[in-house]
Parts: C-alpha cells; sequence; structure tokens
C-alpha cells in the first residue's frame, strides 16, 4: 500500500469527516424521515433530532478507521440513504 | 489514524480540542454570562429605574403613550416590566430586537437611556461569534459538532472513567491538570453533553434541512403551515375602520391566568375595528421554549380569538430541548446552576488548552527542540494565553465601556463592540511579547482587578444591579487567587502548580 505523507492524510481524514458525515447525516435523516410512519410534519422533527449523532459518528469514523480510503464510507453509503430518502423525486426526474 | 482504536481517538481529541478550543472556550463563556442576560443589560443602563409597578398599570400607560405619540402605527409593540428586566419598552413596527423608547412605568413618560448592546452582546456572540447571524450560526453549529466529538473522544480515552471521577493528586504537575480536566468533564459530564447536544437542536433544520427538502421539496413554508405555525389572517378590511381599543388589563389577567406570568403584548391594527391584541408569556413559564406563542384577542370586543395550541409530542420534544439549552424556566435557583455547570464547564476546556501546552512543554521548550517544533508550541501558547485570559479580559472591558463611553456619542453601541475586540485584540498581542506564564500572570490580574473594582462604577441601586457586581467580584476574587498560583509556580518551578487548577473550578 503507497503511504501518503501525514499531512495528506490528516486532509483527507477531515475532508471525509467534514463533507462525507454531512452527506451521510442528511442522507441519513431524508432516509428516516421518508421511512417513518409519522405525519410528515413530526416525521422532519423526528427523523431530525438524530441526524449529530449520526454526525459524530461519522467523524469517529474518519479517523478510526485502518486506511484512509474507507474514512470515505459514511460518503459511500450517503448514496442509497438518499435513494430511499428522495425516491419520490428520483421517480419523477427518471420519468 | 493511529494503530489502536484508543491512539486514534486520543489523537483526535488533542488536536480538535487545542484548535477549536480556542474558540469553543469564547462560546461557553458568553454562554455562560448569557444567562444572565438580563441582568447585565439591567446593569449596563443604569437609567432604567427598579419599579414595582403592576404589569397592568404599565400597560395601561403604556398604550396612553402610544395612543398619544404614534395612534396611526400599524403595530404596538410593549415590553412589560418583569422579574428579571423591569424595564417599560414600546416600539412600533415590526422590529423585533432594540429599537423603541424606554418609558418609565412609574409616570409613562419617556425617559432618556443609554444606547448599549448589554448583555444581549454575550448571547448574539454565543451562537454568531458576531458574524452575519447566518454564517455566525453555521460557524457555532461546525464548533458544537466538534465539541461533541470531542466529548465522546473523551469518554473513548478514558476507560476508568469511574475510577477517575475520584481520583485528584494535587500539586503534580502535568498529572494535576490532567486529573482536574478529567474531574471537571466527567463530573458534569450529562451537563456538557445536553448543552452542546441541544444547541444543535436549536438550528437543527438550518444545519440539517433534509427532512424538509426530502417530504416537503425543500418548502419550509409548507412545513410550518403543516406543523400548524400558520399566521394569523389579518381582517384587512376591519383594519380601514375606526375602532376603540378595549381596556387590556382584564385581558391580561385573563392571560395570566391561563399562561402564568406575562411578557409583553402586540396591538396589531390599533384603534380600528380590526384590532387584534397578542399577550405572550415569558419565555419560561415551562420548560418547553414559549417562544412565538401568545393569546389573540379581538382588539375592540375583548373577546379571544385563539388560545395557545398544545404542541404535538414531537414538537414539543424539540421544544423541551431548545428550553433544556435556553435556561430560561425554574427561576433564578435555575439560572444559578446553569451559572456554575456553564463555569464548569468554561474551565475543562481551559484546563485541556492549559494541559496540551504543560504537556509539551519541556520537550518543545527546550533549546534542543527543532526550531520549527518550537514555534508552533509558541504559537500554541499565545493562543492560549489569548483566548482564554484574553477574552475574559475583553468580556469585562465590555462592562465598563458601557459605563465610561460617553452617553451622547454616536453609534455607541459599535463602540462597546469595538471596545470588546480591541481588547481581546491587545490581549493577544500582550501574550505574543511576554513570556506565556507572565503574560498569564499578568492578564489574569488585570480581568481580577477589573471585575472587582466594577463597583467604582456605581449605579448600584436596586438588588439585580448589586448582585451582578457582587457576582463579579466573586469570579474577580477567584480570578486574582490564579494569578496568584500562577505566579507562585512561575517563582518557584520545582514546586508543581496544581493548585491553580482547583482554584479556577470555583
Amino acid at each position: 500500500m503507497i503511504q501518503a505523507p501525514a499531512w495528506l492524510q490528516i486532509f483527507s481524514r477531515s475532508t471525509a469527516a467534514l463533507l462525507g458525515g454531512y452527506a451521510f447525516s442528511y442522507a441519513a435523516s431524508a432516509c428516516l424521515a421518508r421511512l417513518l410512519p409519522l405525519s410528515s410534519a413530526d416525521a422532519v422533527i423526528v427523523a431530525t433530532l438524530p441526524a449529530f449523532i449520526f454526525y459524530t459518528g461519522a467523524i469517529l469514523w474518519a479517523f478510526a478507521s485502518r486506511d484512509a480510503v474507507r474514512a470515505w464510507a459514511p460518503l459511500v453509503l450517503a448514496a442509497p440513504l438518499a435513494l430511499i430518502g428522495f425516491w419520490p423525486q428520483a421517480l419523477r426526474w427518471l420519468a | 489514524m493511529k494503530n489502536t482504536f484508543t491512539q486514534s481517538m486520543a489523537w483526535l481529541h488533542t488536536w480538535a480540542g487545542l484548535i477549536f478550543g480556542w474558540l469553543l472556550f469564547a462560546i461557553f463563556v458568553t454562554g455562560t454570562l448569557a444567562v444572565f442576560d438580563k441582568e447585565l443589560d439591567h446593569w449596563m443602563q443604569p437609567e432604567i429605574p427598579a419599579t414595582e409597578v403592576s404589569q397592568a398599570d404599565a400597560a395601561q400607560r403604556a398604550v396612553a403613550y402610544l395612543q398619544a405619540h404614534e395612534p396611526k402605527a400599524s403595530n404596538w409593540g410593549i415590553s412589560l416590566p418583569t422579574e428579571r428586566s423591569p424595564g417599560l419598552r414600546v416600539s412600533t413596527g415590526e422590529r423585533r430586537h432594540g429599537g423603541g423608547v424606554q418609558l418609565d412605568p412609574r409616570t409613562g413618560e419617556a425617559i432618556e437611556v443609554r444606547d448599549s448592546v448589554g448583555g444581549n452582546f454575550f448571547f448574539r456572540f454565543h451562537f454568531t461569534l458576531d458574524l452575519p447571524r447566518n454564517w455566525g450560526i453555521f460557524v457555532v453549529g461546525a464548533l458544537a459538532l466538534v465539541m461533541l466529538a470531542a466529548l465522546v473522544t473523551g469518554i473513548v480515552i478514558h476507560k476508568k472513567i469511574f475510577k477517575e471521577f475520584f481520583t485528584f493528586r494535587p500539586n503534580k504537575g502535568q498529572r494535576s491538570w490532567l486529573d482536574f480536566h478529567n474531574a471537571s468533564a466527567v463530573l458534569l459530564l450529562p451537563f456538557h453533553l445536553m448543552i452542546t447536544y441541544t444547541g444543535l437542536v436549536i438550528f437543527m433544520l438550518i444545519y440539517i434541512p433534509a427532512g424538509v427538502d426530502a417530504l416537503f421539496e425543500g418548502d419550509s413554508r409548507a412545513y410550518f403551515q403543516a406543523q400548524g405555525n400558520a399566521r394569523q389572517e389579518q381582517p384587512r378590511q376591519l383594519a380601514r375602520q375606526p375602532g376603540e381599543l378595549v381596556d387590556v388589563a382584564p385581558l391580561l389577567a385573563q392571560a395570566e391566568a391561563r399562561l402564568g406570568p406575562i411578557g409583553g403584548l402586540n396591538i396589531r391594527n390599533p384603534n380600528t375595528a380590526g384590532a387584534r391584541i397578542e399577550i405572550r408569556p415569558e419565555l419560561g413559564n415551562r420548560i418547553a421554549l414559549a417562544k412565538g406563542q401568545a393569546m389573540v384577542f379581538d382588539g375592540i370586543s375583548g373577546q379571544l380569538l385563539s388560545d395557545v395550541p398544545e404542541w404535538r409530542a414531537a414538537p414539543l420534544t424539540q421544544r423541551v430541548m431548545v428550553g433544556l439549552h435556553f435556561a430560561q424556566f425554574g427561576g433564578y435557583p435555575m439560572r444559578w446552576l446553569y451559572f456554575i455547570c456553564g463555569v464548569v464547564s468554561c474551565v475543562m476546556i481551559a484546563s485541556g488548552l492549559v494541559l496540551f501546552c504543560v504537556k509539551r512543554g519541556r520537550k518543545y521548550a527546550s533549546a534542543t527542540a527543532q526550531p520549527s517544533a518550537r514555534r508552533w508550541y509558541r504559537v500554541a501558547e499565545v493562543c492560549n494565553v489569548g483566548f482564554v485570559s484574553g477574552l475574559l479580559l475583553a468580556c469585562v472591558a465590555l462592562l465598563w465601556a458601557s459605563r465610561l463611553l460617553p452617553v451622547e456619542l454616536v453609534q455607541r453601541e459599535s463602540w462597546e463592540v469595538r471596545a470588546f475586540f480591541g481588547t481581546w485584540l491587545l490581549a493577544l498581542l500582550h501574550a505574543g511579547v511576554r513570556p506565556a506564564r507572565r503574560a498569564w500572570v499578568e492578564q489574569l490580574l488585570l480581568v481580577a482587578l477589573l471585575c472587582i473594582s466594577l463597583a467604582a462604577l456605581g449605579g448600584m441601586a436596586d438588588a439585580m444591579r448589586v448582585g451582578v457586581v457582587a457576582c463579579a467580584m466573586v469570579l474577580g476574587v477567584l480570578l486574582g487567587l490564579v494569578a496568584w498560583r500562577v505566579r507562585q509556580a512561575a517563582s518557584a518551578p520545582q514546586k508543581t502548580r496544581a493548585g491553580r487548577s482547583v482554584e479556577a473550578g470555583a
């Protein structure tokens, strides 16, 4: 495996924490809001309250994961979550 | 990042804690001061009398004043005297903050009050860092998130969390700083977590609007309508016909019986047939923050048009979390509890920052260390002084400026803010040119002196103002003790400097 210089590793992981973490918590909230069996107004609140816990988890993940590539896993995970959250919008876009 | 999970987390805790700790300290200090924002307001505007006028009388005088001076305004706002805010303020138009005229609640005459940012400055700085509002809340939100991450990593790296709760080894240098940082963190861990998380909840839909984007196509107005927060229809037709306002006193009594203590009222379309009287409770009548709630009465017949709504479980949960952060409930005992917890949080952050330098001092400050490492160590040292004692200096400088600046100064409020940031900048420069330990002692001593001598500025006409000065004196004495301990430790380097951490905790 190629060993990147330390500053690049830190930069990559910090960006993964900030941007990947945001994308992940945004997508997870959207997904949760879509899936919760509540009225829309309530679902928005209940799904957004844990968003910061998701974000914190993603930050820790970005710095705890073994290699710098896996640090970006939350960003990858965000895609399917966002697809569930924005399912009707995605269908409309395809049609 | 590092070999083991714990090592990675320790690395993150150390570096994120250092880099973001400086601003987090500023946020926590101003947040702690903002617990007593109204009291500081009152102290910073000594012209406002402390009176014991009933709200009904004050409201009638305010209406009489507005009737005489602003009979054609589209909206009258009246802030009634309350326990914490004895002034009577009237305003017109839609301005919610600032502006308006202060009245003497006893006579209903306008009184000249100096312009002052008041304790509200600390409140605003606490959630915007005095940046433009929308930028500020994002920056502070990001910092709060780092705080949350630092708390969780802190828990991870302390496996013996229960044992460390009971561990304090004073006068052992670095060990004592670590013990103190741990003890203050663990002792109030629920508070630290609660205050950081609920702080994020306040603006959660601004930070992460995912739910609104997904379910309401990003239309926040549709979302607020679904929450039942739709604006009251204004009776446009009736608002053109003249009408005579009903007496507000019985309505106030009715609202108080329903809502508890009243904060103020708005009269929309006064002197028309479409007049509406909105009476709002004080924020702290219950834990859930009552912001934006009001009972609406017909301004002509005095009939109740709409009551405060009952919240459903989900919005209530959010409101309670926000209320837990705003700390408006529970009266003065709760306020003091929040203040003391806030002080412990500040001390935890400060001790963590100091620990960073104490731990590395021997390694990097010595002549054998690499020049670049020494330079970076020096930067950390200077920032520690400038952002910890320098910020305290800036806060007390704001209080002094509010009293010393000439009353007739144009744009007086912005000069107060300049005094705050100017002092902070000077403190950073001072830290840059003085040896670190001397800089600590000098700045802490100056803060202590300025706090204690606040009494010399006078204006202690009532219990609330005396309370502000007395609290500043106690804090000043404690900071003086800290300065003294740092000085002692400086003159006897082999004698360790743990004791001051104990006093800093008070």
